[in-house]
């Protein structure tokens, strides 16, 4: 079996101070138009079009990217929930009761009309 | 039947950034590339003609980003010619890229390509396994629309960086692999801070259909990996909790020797699961050239069902989609491929959602006309296997497969 050396990244080879290149700048652009849909409370608060280099688009990316997983994590949880149990017989009761008392008052107000007739 | 294909259980994607086929693979002898580079020339804006040279750099060359957004790519593959009947003559390079800097000397470095030495990654991958000499980027244009064909078939009329939006009825290939149960499916991004290419509509819509590199790596370890995987690259130098991360998708200006890397960690995380690599083929392919020389012409192809307007083309003309963008470099892995295989059939990205489509889930449809037309890497599983076509085509699995280290 052949094993292939690979040659290591020279240290200079990172450069976050880089300036961002035309396909970072249009991933800025489409997670903006993302990051515009999600609720407020999962936005970056990063001015897209400040972003110069690449270290500072890659902070942007990761707090949208991350926003999206939360804000779709959430909802999931919130529709895993276990939907609260109605009170059924009570809310009849309740509309029961109610109904009772209106037929009381609407016999009351014919006693009372009668009475004016 | 194939044993190899056969035994087929996943296939992966790796789709890197920006680099033609001369320029990574043309120092190979014998697979359509620079076997004789005195034969191939451009013009530069003086008129006189430079020849392709092996003096490409890892990084620190092509700077500014050699521009191929369409009308520069329709400059570099017709030459500047217009006219209607025109033919495709690779010889606009120079006069392209010496549109951005002014500066003939360096317009003539659009035409360099790597040593064979320099790339020991994928030059062995490309000698080990399948290399397609005739794999072309789906349009002459830039990264979104291009990687838009591995993902839906199609680019929905699109030649350009800015925003897709899916028309109906054309699925993702996530979608239809996640809509027929047990079948599974995976887009895997290098990390949060480099995330997806693949933004307004997969990542905001269906979320749960990504997942990192780390998880990747996991996956591969566990035998856990879903029956199709892409995979991305890092897109930019950043920090992380862990360290600082290098891009490594190797678009210009990015270090080339980190893409190198990568994609052997790629490799070696699957040939590390001894199962996973028994059934498993991982294609490595380049979105598209990103402004650099290539000397094969692209060929017409099946028009999609768009056109782009001639405002959208930037050219003056409409655009069919019906013809391909430059070549670029594209390997097949597996240890059922023999050893030095050169594939010259025309493949484009459309193949890569057209493959996976026929091999996991046979007849399907609403595709793309692109996608439906366009030629598969893989055989679709069945008694039929064409052995002329099966790329899988050995009885015993190779063990003398190249580690990398």
């Amino acid at each position: 079996m052949v094993v292939i050396r690979v040659p290591k990244v020279p240290d200079d080879a990172y450069n976050p101070d880089r300036p961002v290149s035309g396909l970072l700048k249009m991933q800025i652009e489409h997670m903006h138009e993302a990051e515009k849909r999600l609720p407020t409370r999962y936005r970056s608060e990063i001015y897209p079009n400040a972003i110069k280099t690449e270290g500072e688009a890659a902070e942007y990316i990761r707090m949208v990217t991350e926003g999206i997983h939360e804000a779709h994590a959430d909802a999931a949880a919130r529709r895993a929930k276990p939907a609260k149990k109605r009170k059924v017989g009570i809310e009849i009761a309740a509309v029961a009761d109610e109904r009772a008392e209106r037929q009381i008052r609407s016999k009351a107000k014919k006693r009372k009309s009668g009475k004016k007739n | 039947m194939s044993v190899g294909l056969d035994k087929l259980r996943h296939i992966v994607v790796l789709m890197m950034e920006n680099r033609s086929f001369d320029h990574m693979l043309g120092s190979l002898p014998g697979i359509g590339g620079m076997d004789d580079a005195g034969a191939f020339s451009n013009p530069d804006t003086t008129g006189a003609m430079a020849n392709p040279q092996s003096l490409a750099a890892f990084q620190g060359q092509l700077q500014p980003d050699p521009d191929h957004h369409f009308p520069a790519v329709d400059l570099q593959i017709f030459g500047g010619n217009t006219a209607p009947g025109r033919v495709a003559n690779m010889q606009g390079f120079m006069k392209s890229y010496y549109n951005q800097q002014q500066n003939v000397a360096h317009s003539r470095e659009i035409l360099y390509y790597f040593k064979q030495s320099d790339l020991p990654v994928l030059t062995t991958l490309a000698t080990e396994f399948a290399v397609f000499n005739r794999w072309f980027a789906s349009i002459p244009g830039p990264t979104i629309c291009n990687r838009a064909f591995a993902h839906y078939g199609t680019s929905f009329g699109r030649v350009d960086m800015n925003l897709l939006y899916i028309n109906e009825p054309f699925k993702s290939i996530y979608d239809r692999l996640v809509g027929a149960p047990p079948h599974t499916s995976k887009l895997y991004y290098y990390d949060t801070a480099s995330s997806t290419m693949e933004i307004t509509n997969l990542l905001q819509h269906q979320p749960e259909v990504f997942g990192t590199f780390d998880q990747f790596l996991s996956d591969c370890e566990h035998g856990t990996l879903p029956d199709y995987s892409f995979v991305e690259p890092n897109y930019s130098d950043h920090d992380t909790d862990t360290g600082e991360e290098v891009a490594n998708d190797q678009h210009p200006d990015h270090n080339v020797r980190a893409g190198e890397l990568f994609i052997a960690s790629v490799y070696n995380a699957i040939k590390g699961n001894a199962a996973l690599w028994a059934n498993t083929a991982l294609l490595i392919v380049y979105d598209e050239h990103g402004g650099i020389f290539d000397h094969v012409a692209p060929p017409a192809c099946v028009p999609d069902q768009f056109t782009a307007t001639a405002n959208d083309t930037g050219t003056g003309q409409p655009f069919a989609f019906d013809r391909l963008g430059v070549r670029v470099p594209a390997i097949l892995v597996s240890p059922w491929i023999p050893k030095g295989t050169i594939v010259s059939r025309v493949f484009d990205h459309a193949s890569i959602p057209a493959t996976v489509t026929k091999f996991f889930l046979g007849d399907y449809s609403p595709r793309s006309p692109r996608e439906t037309s366009a030629d598969v890497f893989i055989e679709p599983q069945g008694p039929a296997v064409d052995p002329a076509r099966n790329l899988l085509s050995l009885d015993a699995m190779r063990t003398d497969c190249p580690d990398f280290e």
